[in-house]
């Protein structure tokens, strides 16, 4: 009992998305069933993915904005690799092998860029990563002529909603960059490198951290996070189109402010990551049950994120006073 | 003017202030002058309404004086000057004097500065500090003599009647030492009473008309200046032999130097040689500003260096960068614990693992061996003794400063380090942890290591050191053999180049 | 080494986005035709009055070290509360102090949230973002408000001359340029951004500052809301969207720091948002591949904050 009082106080907002679905379970019908679990778990997993990439960069006290535009570009490049209109490749496995992997690499083609323009170029993260958005965005609309690549392979449009031992494949493939990404964070050099250099630069530099490689690694992880989320919403939509993933954006940093980890860098976990992009998945979808509008929500939303701030602000530092 | 009667003054169980009492005259130059910890600061924080006394009283101007806060002293005519400046190097020079209190135009432009007032005004004031730049000018783009001058103008528009110099001339050449020295003097006829704190004998002397010596938070001797030797004043200074206990160290110094270095060259003036012999504890000694740390942080990597060599265990090296250090055994305890020490709301653990991490990677993907990095961790705080409550939630922002210090000496002994430079180990930290401090040292150098020592304080290097570097002005002006040991030559060496 | 080329060098930095600027309009005068017109000049005048007035507000909050995400959510919100009043009835100069209140009002959220209750610039104003938006979007049932014809007429409305969005923009601009260089307000924001605790220990009311600081950022969003929706002549529910990011891309283009204590909003911020709205308009001219636009003042604004970079 203690046990689980401690877990709660130092990750109370996985108790307040605990509480919340319980609430919403009893009090809004049609919440707490399988075809809104499964509308749960669809809305849920793309926003999780790139969320957790977000995590990574916020962790060593920068910021990704360009993820929209990575999501953009990844989609283009994956739908134009993959289109039966271009006729690349006849076997349907090999084309979406090899839409993936470009999807992958150009997500971390572009982390890589703002990361040396981060480190190497001495250029602040949020105006580097905004340029790109901007970049990227526009790049994504220039080769496409702001058109969107239909007549995707079935094996790649199928895939979301094949399931195995019961579970779509985009769980798997959450569980995968959740799971590699909690390895990374606590396992490795990298991972204890991210919390040093997040908490205190200097301290880090004196101590022997390689602060380049940590950051320019942090860049490329949220690149190939928001390109597997593009793989997904790409899959989902039977497009590639240069304008998807626009208003995410928005919705992935304020997941990760509603967790808790601090936009000064140093202090998050991945759960409170995930609590966050649950519960903003959560509030979207129940409160539309409840004949809410979105704009309605997006109000609530921001209310959310000033309060769970207000509350982060407020919560004692240590439990070892307490 | 300003009169102290028995003031006395303690944290906790350590009494700083031992009562003391003197007088500054309407007019009057007082320097004050003591080795670093011995109660200046102190006083004059109670002066400025940081603290208040434990006992004793104060009068000022013929009333009795009790500051809250810094602003009441300001408002009854004391204003300070100290090391630190509160100035935008933003701003203009003029901006900086009225900041807080523009004056303003009459009738339908009163929202506006009142420029050529401004422009007046600080003119004026520049003149009286004897600063001949325009107000125009950007702060930034003044040197530290001229910010010094700014930051004294701004303490003049407040008509103070006593200012109070808290070791003004450290950051200052010698020809902005002399205009500022200049300047007191033309206060001084102004009536105005100025207590001067300095290291530099020679300015102290040069200004004052009286000199009061504390030790250890007490007042030793007050007497004209002008009969006043250096020589006695340096002797008051040190005083008898502190009982400090040092312990001894059980092993021999190597033949061999490993480590030399050759000109190196860290302010783009001076070039510094010495060398490390294997179990050698070499102290560093010198004033603030001597170019101490200067030396350390350009040899480990941390600022720039112009030139020169490093030869460390048979190797030169010529590029320096912290990492390449700490995997050749070189490291630096920072003199700066909280600015670039401790991580500051990380545990324990987090906090003495960081810099020896690469040592626990197994093979692939850098994945850690996370077991040996906890029972190295355990191992090493052990031998340190350093006191937490838990290893791994526990913010080491919690711990005390001497256990903060111990953190940081377990993370540079988890690298196995051949050579430590300790940048003043033992700054603000009590008797107790002092100490402990002490025998981590010894052991350290038992074990084959060495020990570059920076430290402020004489007795720390001579309980400690082997042998003794002096620095003064970005150079090293004399080295002392623990044969040739003497508190007094050491000290006349930091406080003046040249032999009287 | 010589000090002369690096003291040009320096100064190039310094001067960058306007050799850039004067770069932009040769090239264009010599590629397109009536580029180089002065109905041209006008007309690009127009069209950056409205980012220029946003971008100006933004400026203040950037040198005090802050940020505003909700400009765009507040221009929209300001668009939408006019049109819905000047369609029910009211004239359009009544409407005026409505949309100067919603802009007040949205800044001093802001600004409370931010000094009383010590949250940071970004978290505040990233939920007051997307509270504007719903509010907007709730007030406009989603739909696109198309105005009166009213708006535009005031939108091509010219005084002795002048158009009116010119007129409204040199006025901000002014009130804006002489608050931060001639009045102790201006001049103790520049000493926040510097450093916010130094500024309690001078005696500086940092908190009462802050506020008013957001206040005037709220109520310049809201006016450059309303002299865009003048010349467009309807608020689409996207409008404003992102519109935060080009404001400060145009303070930072002219020479505002993101960590504050630096910055201007003439010509600083001005110049900023003339260049990016000249490239546009010289796109235009040029008949450019349209897509290309935000490549290439995406890549100009990564240029350029790599060159103030690299002389920090």
């Amino acid at each position: 009992m203690v046990s689980i009082k401690y877990y709660l106080s130092q990750n109370s907002i996985v108790g307040v998305c605990i509480l919340y679905y319980v609430l919403m379970a009893l009090v809004v019908p049609g919440f707490f069933g399988a075809n809104n679990t499964w509308n749960l778990v669809y809305n849920f997993i793309p926003l999780l993915i790139l969320a957790i990439g977000q995590t990574f960069v916020i962790l060593t006290a920068g910021i990704d904005l360009s993820i929209t535009s990575i999501v953009a570009v990844a989609s283009v490049v994956g739908g134009y690799l993959m289109s039966a209109d271009s006729g690349l490749f006849s076997s349907p496995l090999i084309t979406v092998l090899v839409g993936i992997t470009g999807m992958v690499l150009a997500g971390a083609i572009i982390g890589l860029i703002n990361g040396i323009a981060v480190t190497r170029l001495r250029m602040p993260a949020f105006m580097v990563t905004l340029t790109s958005l901007m970049f990227f965005s526009g790049l994504a609309i220039w080769l496409t002529q702001s058109k969107s690549i239909y007549n995707l392979p079935t094996l790649l449009v199928d895939a979301p909603y094949k399931t195995l031992l019961g579970l779509p494949y985009p769980v798997y493939l959450a569980g995968l960059v959740y799971l590699v990404s909690y390895l990374i964070l606590n396992k490795t050099l990298v991972g204890e490198w991210i919390y040093a250099v997040g908490t205190n630069v200097k301290t880090s530099w004196l101590s022997g951290v390689n602060i380049t490689s940590t950051i320019v690694f942090v860049y490329i992880i949220s690149g190939v996070c928001a390109s597997l989320g593009a793989m997904i919403y790409t899959a989902r939509l039977e497009t590639g189109s240069p304008v998807m993933g626009q208003n995410v954006l928005l919705d992935v940093i304020g997941a990760v402010i509603i967790g808790g980890t601090s936009l000064f860098g140093g202090k998050g976990k991945l759960q409170w990551t995930a609590a966050g992009a649950l519960l903003m998945t959560m509030l979207d979808n129940s409160l539309n049950l409840l004949g809410m509008s979105f704009f309605l929500i997006m109000i609530v939303k921001g209310a959310i994120i000033l309060l769970t701030a207000l509350f982060n602000q407020y919560q004692p530092k240590s439990l070892v006073h307490a | 003017m300003l009169s102290l009667d028995n003031i006395r003054k303690s944290f906790g169980p350590v009494e700083i202030l031992k009562g003391i009492s003197f007088t500054v005259r309407k007019g009057q130059t007082l320097g004050l002058v003591g080795e670093n910890g011995a109660g200046k600061s102190t006083l004059m924080n109670i002066l400025g309404g940081v603290y208040e006394p434990n006992e004793g009283q104060i009068q000022f101007n013929g009333n009795p004086y009790r500051p809250a806060r810094v602003s009441d002293s300001i408002q009854q005519g004391i204003a300070f000057i100290h090391q630190e400046l509160n100035l935008f190097p933003n701003l203009t020079i003029m901006e900086n004097l009225f900041l807080n209190e523009f004056p303003r135009k009459q009738g339908l432009f009163k929202y506006f500065i009142d420029q050529k007032k401004i422009l007046e005004q600080s003119q004026m004031l520049l003149k009286q500090v004897g600063l001949s730049v325009s107000p125009f000018t950007r702060v930034s783009d003044l040197t530290n003599g001229p910010q010094q001058l700014v930051e004294i103008a701004k303490a003049l528009k407040g008509q103070p009647r006593l200012i109070i110099f808290d070791e003004p001339t450290t950051a200052l050449s010698q020809a902005e030492t002399d205009q500022l020295l200049q300047l007191i003097r033309k206060l001084k006829q102004r009536q105005v009473s100025i207590i001067f704190i300095s290291h530099n004998l020679d300015e102290v002397k040069a200004i004052s008309d009286t000199i009061a010596v504390i030790r250890d938070g007490s007042l030793i001797k007050v007497k004209p200046a002008a009969q006043y030797a250096k020589s006695d004043i340096i002797r008051d200074m040190v005083g008898r032999d502190l009982e400090q206990f040092f312990p001894e160290r059980n092993c021999v110094i190597g033949k061999l130097p490993k480590l030399q270095v050759n000109d190196l060259n860290v302010d783009g003036k001076n070039q510094l040689s010495f060398e490390i012999k294997e179990r050698e504890v070499v102290g560093v000694y010198g004033l603030v500003g001597a170019g101490r740390s200067e030396m350390a942080r350009g040899l480990f990597g941390l600022s720039r260096v112009y030139q020169g060599s490093v030869k460390w265990n048979g190797v030169v090296y010529d590029k320096f960068k912290p990492r390449q250090w700490i995997k050749q055994g070189v490291v630096y305890l920072t003199e700066d614990r909280r600015e670039e020490g401790i991580l500051s709301f990380k545990s324990v653990l987090e906090n003495v693992q960081l810099a020896s991490l690469h040592q626990f990677v197994k093979a692939g993907f850098g994945w850690l061996d996370h077991k040996g990095i906890l029972s190295g961790v355990k191992e090493k705080v052990k031998a340190t003794r350093v006191k937490y409550q838990t290893l791994e939630s526990q913010p080491v922002s919690e711990l005390s400063g001497g256990n903060q210090q111990k953190v940081l000496l377990s993370r540079w002994l988890m690298t196995n380090p051949g050579l430590l430079m300790l940048d003043e180990p033992t700054k603000g930290i009590d008797i107790g942890a002092r100490e402990e401090i002490y025998h981590l040292i010894n052991r350290v150098v038992e074990q084959d290591s060495c020990v570059l020592l920076i430290s402020s304080e004489i007795e720390e290097l001579l309980g400690m050191c082997d042998r003794i570097l002096v620095m003064n002005q970005g150079r090293i002006t004399a080295t002392f053999p623990k044969t040739d040991f003497n508190r007094s030559e050491i000290l006349k060496y930091a406080l003046n180049a040249t032999k009287e | 080494m010589s000090t002369l080329p690096l003291n040009i060098s320096r100064k190039a930095a310094e001067h960058s986005t306007l050799l850039l600027l004067i770069l932009v309009v040769v090239l264009f005068g010599s590629l397109g035709e009536g580029f180089l017109t002065m109905r041209n000049f006008v007309n690009i005048l127009i069209q950056v009055s409205g980012l220029t007035i946003v971008a100006a507000g933004m400026t203040l909050v950037l040198i005090t070290a802050g940020i505003d995400l909700s400009v765009g959510s507040i221009m929209f919100l300001a668009g939408v509360v006019s049109g819905k009043l000047v369609d029910g009835g009211l004239s359009i100069w009544l409407a005026m102090p409505a949309i100067l209140l919603v802009g007040a009002g949205m800044g001093f959220v802001n600004g409370l949230s931010i000094v009383r209750f010590r949250i940071i610039p970004f978290i505040v104003t990233l939920a007051t973002l997307y509270m504007g938006r719903g509010l907007g979007l709730y007030i406009s049932e989603t739909r696109a408000v198309n105005l009166p014809d009213s708006f535009l007429a005031i939108g091509s409305l010219k005084i002795m001359g002048i158009p009116l969005p010119v007129i409204i923009m040199v006025a901000v601009l002014l009130v804006l340029h002489l608050l931060l260089t001639r009045t102790p307000f201006g001049r103790q924001l520049y000493a926040i951004g510097n450093s916010r605790v130094k500024s309690e220990k001078a005696g500086i009311r940092v908190s009462s500052l802050l506020l008013k600081v957001y206040v005037i950022s709220g109520l310049c969003a809201a006016i450059g809301g309303f002299v865009a929706i003048a010349q467009l002549g309807a608020v689409s529910p996207s409008f404003g969207s992102q519109s935060e990011f080009t404001a400060i891309a145009a303070a930072v283009l002219g020479g505002t720091s993101l960590f504050g204590g630096r910055g201007a909003v003439f010509p600083g911020t001005f110049i900023g948002a003339l260049l990016i709205q000249t490239i546009q308009n010289g796109l235009v001219i040029i008949n450019a591949d349209p897509y290309l636009y935000p490549l290439i003042t995406a890549s100009l604004i990564f240029f350029i904050v790599l060159i103030d970079s690299r002389h920090r």
